[in-house]
């Protein structure tokens, strides 16, 4: 039995995931991607409707150091300990950097992780592919963003895209590799929606829903007409290409013209009140949108807090006097207080709209930072050892889970690596790794992650 | 792209002995908040003002003390070769109270 969130999908008579696997592999009929899909298109399986929870990734682009923040090492020398103190929170025995007053008294929604790490380089795009697709790079098998694996299984709720990335998405942050958001191999039709706009602004405008200059609605009602037509006659000859274009035109139509998109993407019904709690800022803003998003239907939304790592104020300390320039100064009045505000508007918010227990909130980044401080005052990127952290979902809170060792060098117990992480969030939304399965190269029907999900959060 | 912070941030503050309470910011940009203390013109202390509406300052030495509210304004991260910030700075967004003991 094949699961589509909790829909039972009979695709075949064995049961179990190790079968459909090798079902799969073998290429035995009856079991097939192809076979799932006509399933899915007969509408045996109303995707639409299968529940499963909700999931807003904060990915903190450049990183924090986990010395300066989450696992802070006051006892180390003060090279390595750095210039911020720890307080306490509201769980006893747990303590976060001063400058997140209210996390610390919402920590008992909270679940850090403290031991996670990545044996690969540490360029800011290998962590940015462990921590959105689970997966090392490999330029000849490039793997999918957790949130178009979403979309390709579950689709989406309503006429808003089932993953959505605000404000923007990744752009420089040192090597031309990529970032981990894109579909690969799921084809066009998932790839995330990336806002392209900043909702902080008064002129924020959608950039991929405006229609064209010069073209009223009625012109593009009429070119859908004509497109219909084209796309019938291509249809007789269709082809993976071809579905793909169709799905991917739907669903840019659907998005230009419907209602529910110009009102997910209208802050006007929201309170100045709301506004200035989430922050009059880019981040901020934008984590109100991904609450509004999720409310309209979208299941995975990502919010990259920076696009770039140069030449703004950013996580990524190096303090090197040039074009990575952040400091303790940035993080102080700048970076700590933006997100310590955002996030906590962002779980209070959910909360008391109900929201919170079925939305999964992770804070993700790509790695930590050296435990000692460089000549210049900064901290360089260091994959060997760092902190992320969720909440809600059902997620239980007030815990720290793993340890790393006296100055935040490595892993002392319970070793997490990204792979985890991700199976770990796909387990919160709800989905069955053990039974659902995902569409691999080729069709094959493949698992999700090959990873075991962190026990201990649920 | 950068950071965009749009209005003015703005609040009022009042005394309650010496005791110094803050309402919410208006067009909060949710950058650090922080008390300015001052005593016969020479600023004390600058205390993180985000978590609490109010704030009383230790210090009981006798001076004319000055307190008003203030956050940060981010234009961009420009530094100068000592590593300080030379267009953003902190900005009072509220009105000034005194007290003298």
């Amino acid at each position: 039995m094949l699961h589509i969130g909790h829909e039972k999908v009979p695709v075949c008579s064995g049961p179990s995931r190790r079968s459909f696997l090798q079902a799969g592999a073998a290429g035995l009929a009856g079991i097939s991607l192809p076979n799932f899909m006509q399933l899915e298109a007969s509408g045996a399986v109303d995707i639409s409707k299968a529940k499963i929870k909700n999931c807003i990734t904060l990915f903190l682009v450049g990183s924090p150091g986990h010395l300066d923040t989450w696992d802070m090492k006051p006892d180390a020398p003060e090279d390595i300990r750095g210039k911020f103190k720890p307080i306490d929170t509201n769980v006893s025995g747990i303590q976060i950097c001063e400058h997140f007053p209210l996390m610390a008294r919402m920590m008992d929604k909270v679940a850090l992780i403290r031991s996670i790490h990545h044996k690969t380089g540490a360029s800011h795009e290998n962590g940015q592919r462990w921590m959105m697709t689970g997966h090392d790079f490999n330029a000849n098998n490039p793997q999918p963003y957790i949130g178009s694996v979403v979309s390709r299984v579950f689709g989406p709720s309503g006429n808003l895209p089932a993953a959505i990335i605000l404000p923007d998405k990744i752009g420089n942050t040192g090597t031309s590799t990529p970032h981990g958001q894109k579909a690969a191999h799921l084809g066009s039709a998932h790839e995330p929606f990336f806002l392209g706009g900043d909702p902080a602004s008064k002129e924020f405008k959608v950039a991929n829903l405006a229609p064209p200059a010069g073209q009223s609605e009625f012109r593009v009602n009429a070119r859908r007409d004509l497109l219909s037509q084209i796309d019938n006659l291509q249809r007789r000859t269709e082809t993976k290409t071809t579905r793909d274009f169709d799905t991917s035109y739907a669903r840019a139509f659907n998005l230009l013209t419907s209602p529910e998109t110009k009102k997910a993407f209208d802050f006007s019904e929201e309170s100045d009140k709301l506004l200035d709690r989430y922050g009059r800022n880019t981040f901020g803003q934008s984590c109100l949108m991904a609450r509004r998003l999720i409310e309209r239907g979208s299941r995975f939304v990502t919010v990259n807090h920076f696009d770039t790592v140069f030449d703004v104020s950013c996580w990524d300390m190096h303090a090197n006097g040039g074009n990575l320039n952040n400091t303790y100064d940035d993080f102080e009045r700048h970076l700590c207080p933006q997100f310590d505000w955002a996030f906590t508007a962002l779980v209070e918010d959910l909360e008391q709209r109900g929201m919170l227990d079925e939305t999964v909130i992770c804070v993700l980044s790509e790695f930590g930072r050296t435990p000692k401080i460089n000549n210049k005052g900064g901290r360089d990127h260091y994959p060997s050892a760092w902190t992320n952290f969720f909440c809600g979902g059902g997620i239980q809170g007030g815990q720290v889970i793993g340890s790393t060792d006296k100055i935040g060098a490595a892993p002392h117990d319970r070793p997490i690596l990204p792979p985890q992480i991700l199976a770990s969030i796909y387990t919160a939304m709800g989905i069955d790794l053990e039974t659902t399965m995902m569409p691999g190269p080729g069709s094959r029907p493949i698992r999700f992650i090959d990873a075991e999900p962190i026990r201990e959060l649920f | 792209m950068d950071q965009k912070y749009e209005g003015q941030p703005k609040a009022e503050i009042s005394l309650d002995g010496q005791k110094v309470i803050r309402t919410d910011v208006t067009n909060d940009w949710g950058l650090r908040l922080q008390w300015q203390i001052s005593r016969d013109g020479k600023v004390l202390a600058t205390p993180a003002a985000r978590a609490d509406l109010s704030y009383e300052h230790p210090e009981k030495e006798p001076g004319k003390y000055e307190i008003v509210l203030q956050m940060w304004k981010y234009v961009n991260y420009k530094k100068n070769k000592e590593g300080e910030f030379t267009e953003s700075k902190f900005i009072d967004i509220s009105n000034k109270v005194t007290y003298s003991i």
